[in-house]
């Protein structure tokens, strides 16, 4: 599991520096803080970031609406992004929901409100409320990634790294290359986003990350993945695999 | 011998002449009998110039006539309107007018003997024989029905007469031997004596003189048993003439004299006839001058009454108009001075806010000046012992200050609804703990313990900014009013009814009356006088909540008991999952 990469932009030296402080006790991965418009776009196409914490206003102006605006505007470019501000000005924020789904984080907050202000900006950006708050679930799947909330802070898991997905009920066993850990997850949710890309399911149990099939055994019904793990599938899912390897 | 033929010639024409006249007006029954039926009610004008035909104003007719036009009438509609122009042409002698109208009717024309017929008498007229005996010949071979109206005697006469002028007695004896006996038949006198009158110049013609004269004798005796003068006079000129021819000039002389006194007679008659015509005349344009008076009488009257009744409508409209206008500037009125008791009830209640407020403001800020010279005292006196109880107080100062100032702001920005505002699902017991988090050395100062009893996760709807201002304002007030060491529970309860989810703040603090509730829930926010200036607020604090709690579609309810302590229950709408 990794961490996540946040870019703050903030004029205000001190409110960054504390912001900082704040993300980096909860292991959050602060990359970049940018002062102005042109610094924060250039740091946000430098680095792989998963989250924005835009000040609106830098200097006089609302900037941090118009950068928000300017990521938005590039299609697949647009990251989850959180804005911070002052005032609830009807017109200020009638400009900055333009660019949704927006969220926002009103000064002064405390940590407390800005970890929940992330989660938030994450549940919504990738379509999947109530997620981190609630008992059941604890993760949130996007293009790339499963977000994962462990204790108070956020992570994330490549799905490149992942080996296969043991299905339990309201959870499931991730296997990675280093690693294996249990998620919450509802499993609708799993079928929905999950295995639409490079995910095969190939037994009631088991989604397979399909780049990681070293070996295919029709006879004993089994697939030897990466690491040596060895999973069998059933017969209802042969379909699946015949298909997967004609295309292989 | 030309002389008597000329004369003869003059009478017969005569006859025919003063015949042909009165039967064209006579017979037409059938005729206007068949417009009457197809026609009225459905063409005005058709109506009209038969109206005017039936009165013998021929003038009239003409007039009327000449508006007709080929598009607005059928073929058949136009053959009527002809017909009847082309009639009065004729009697108006207008012969060649007559004629290209009458000749302009289709031969499929119901009435197309007629138009023959009236053609055959012009001809007559015009002594144009050959081309009326082709006319009659024609309503012959078309046979003559009881449609035209046509007397059979006349037609026969007139054929006769035709002939007779053409010199081809054998026909002229049939057709007039047959015309008297047909007379005979009928027994007009007048007829006879025309139809012996005829068949003697027929015979006379063929110079058989001695039968002609029996006839012409006949002729005469006959019709000396009728009034017509007219045919007496023909009779007794005849005679004369035959006399003369005779040389018997005495007896000749005799009927020339009696022709003279029949002549006189007619003329006479005609002379009386013409003066009677002319009283007639007078009298009826007497009468219709009466009418017209009678008539612009009316108009007058009916103009005078449509001015009454239009006037008395605009009159009406105008009364209508001016109390429509009363009574709504009687509400625009009754509104205003609503609404400007409603002004300045709120002008009266910012007024006691402001002074409130400036009062909270002035004795805060007063407490602070106090408390820091208190402190520069403290500190020039080095006496260190009591500066941190002081500071502590410094700063709980500026911690109520702060409230205050912040309310205040917030509920500005209410009343002017200047803030974003946005109903989301939210999750209680993180936000309880997020607000916890701000408030601990508030209860530490107190000693106060605070419990979360929310169960995780609890899914709300509410607007986040607004649902921590109401959260804050009522932690505020419960630490305000609790003791040290109290104890102040945060409890979520699920309602099956509304699908509520309530939010009690319960404390054991002070506590308040019922009249205490009531006034602070009053919806004018009455603001409270100071009883007490340390625990008592301007009340702007609970009157935010209420108003908060309204805008996001929450309950607010207030149960307090003195001494034991208050309860303050939210109830927000649930997150459907």
């Amino acid at each position: 599991m990794e961490n996540l990469n946040i870019l703050i932009i903030e004029d205000d030296k001190e409110l960054a520096l504390e912001l900082s402080e704040i993300l980096e006790d909860y292991k959050y991965n602060v990359v970049a803080v940018a002062r102005n418009y042109k610094d924060a776009l250039t740091k946000y196409y430098q680095f792989n970031i998963d989250l924005v914490i835009i000040d609106i206003f830098l200097g006089d102006n609302p900037e941090g609406i118009t950068f928000a605006e300017t990521i938005s505007t590039v299609p697949n470019a647009i990251k989850p992004f959180l804005f911070l501000t002052s005032s609830k000005d009807q017109q200020i924020f009638e400009r900055a929901k333009l660019t949704n789904p927006f969220r926002y984080l009103l000064k002064p907050f405390n940590e407390l409100e800005l970890l929940y202000a992330i989660e938030m900006a994450i549940e919504k950006f990738y379509g999947q409320i109530n997620v981190f708050a609630s008992k059941t679930e604890d993760t949130v799947i996007a293009k790339e990634y499963l977000f994962i909330k462990k204790k108070n802070t956020l992570k994330k898991v490549n799905f490149n790294n992942i080996i296969y997905i043991e299905v339990d009920n309201r959870y499931c066993n991730i296997i990675t290359e280093i690693e294996n850990f249990i998620i919450q997850i509802s499993l609708s949710k799993v079928y929905e986003y999950l295995t639409q890309n490079f995910f095969k399911q190939v037994h009631r149990k088991y989604i397979v990350n399909t780049d990681m099939i070293e070996e295919i055994s029709l006879s004993k019904n089994s697939l030897l993945l990466k690491n040596n793990h060895l999973i069998s599938f059933s017969e209802s899912y042969r379909d699946i695999i015949k298909s997967f390897s004609i295309l292989k | 011998m030309y002389f008597k033929k000329a004369f003869i010639f003059i009478l017969i024409l005569f006859s025919i002449c003063t015949f042909s006249q009165k039967k064209t007006i006579k017979y037409h029954s059938h005729f206007f009998e068949k417009i009457q039926s197809d026609y009225y009610y459905k063409n005005k004008l058709l109506e009209k110039t038969s109206d005017f035909f039936l009165q013998q104003k021929w003038d009239s007719v003409i007039v009327a006539t000449s508006k007709v036009t080929d598009t607005k009438n059928s073929k058949t509609e136009l053959s009527y309107f002809n017909y009847m122009r082309a009639h009065s042409f004729m009697l108006k002698n207008l012969y060649s007018e007559a004629q290209t109208e009458f000749k302009k009717i289709p031969s499929d024309f119901l009435f197309y003997n007629k138009v023959l017929y009236a053609l055959s008498s012009i001809s007559l007229d015009k002594s144009q024989f050959i081309k009326a005996l082709v006319y009659l010949k024609n309503i012959e071979d078309r046979g003559i029905t009881s449609m035209d109206d046509i007397e059979d005697i006349s037609f026969l006469n007139d054929l006769g007469v035709c002939y007779l002028h053409l010199k081809k007695y054998d026909k002229a004896n049939t057709y007039l031997s047959e015309y008297l006996k047909l007379a005979e038949k009928k027994g007009n006198n007048k007829e006879l004596a025309d139809a012996y009158s005829n068949i003697a110049n027929l015979y006379y013609e063929q110079y058989k003189d001695s039968i002609a004269i029996a006839y012409f004798m006949k002729a005469y005796d006959i019709s000396k048993k009728t009034s017509d003068n007219e045919i007496k006079r023909l009779t007794s000129t005849n005679m004369a003439v035959v006399e003369e021819n005779r040389k018997n000039f005495r007896k000749a002389l005799l009927y020339r004299k009696e022709s003279e006194k029949w002549r006189e007679l007619v003329y006479d008659q005609e002379k009386i006839y013409n003066t009677v015509k002319l009283e007639k005349k007078i009298l009826e344009e007497r009468k219709e001058n009466e009418i017209d008076i009678l008539k612009l009488e009316n108009k007058a009257k009916s103009f005078q009454r449509n001015g009454f009744i239009a006037s008395s409508i605009l009159f009406l409209l105008l009364a209508i108009t001016v109390i429509y206008f009363l009574i709504r500037k009687n509400k625009t009125t009754k509104i205003i001075t609503l609404q400007k008791e409603q002004l300045s009830l709120l002008n009266k209640t910012k007024d006691k806010l402001f002074s409130i407020v400036s009062h909270d403001l002035r004795s805060s800020v007063n407490l602070m000046q106090r408390s820091n010279s208190k402190l520069i005292r403290n500190i020039e006196n080095e006496n260190y012992n009591s500066l941190s109880t002081i500071a502590n107080k410094n700063a709980l100062v500026a911690t109520t200050t702060y409230n205050l100032l912040e309310n205040l702001l917030n509920w500005a920005t209410l009343q002017t609804n200047s803030t974003y505002f946005n109903i989301e699902s939210l999750e209680l017991s993180s936000i309880l703990k997020q607000i916890e988090f701000n408030y601990r050395p508030l209860f530490e100062d107190k000693n106060i313990n605070f419990i979360i009893e929310v169960e995780q996760p609890t899914f709300i709807k509410a607007d986040l900014d607004s649902l921590k201002i109401i959260i804050r304002n009522l932690l505020d007030n419960a630490i305000k009013f609790s003791p040290e060491n109290g104890t102040i529970i945060c409890k979520s309860e699920v309602t099956n009814q509304n699908d509520l989810v309530n939010l009690n703040i319960k404390d054991n603090g002070i506590g308040m009356t019922a009249e205490m509730v009531k006034q602070l829930l009053a919806s004018s926010p009455l603001l409270n006088k100071k009883q007490n200036q340390q625990e008592i607020g301007t009340g702007l604090g609970i009157q935010l909540c209420k108003a908060l709690t309204t805008k996001n579609k929450a309950t607010f309810h207030i149960e307090s008991t003195i001494n034991i302590g208050t309860t303050i229950t939210l109830g927000f709408p649930k997150t459907e999952i």
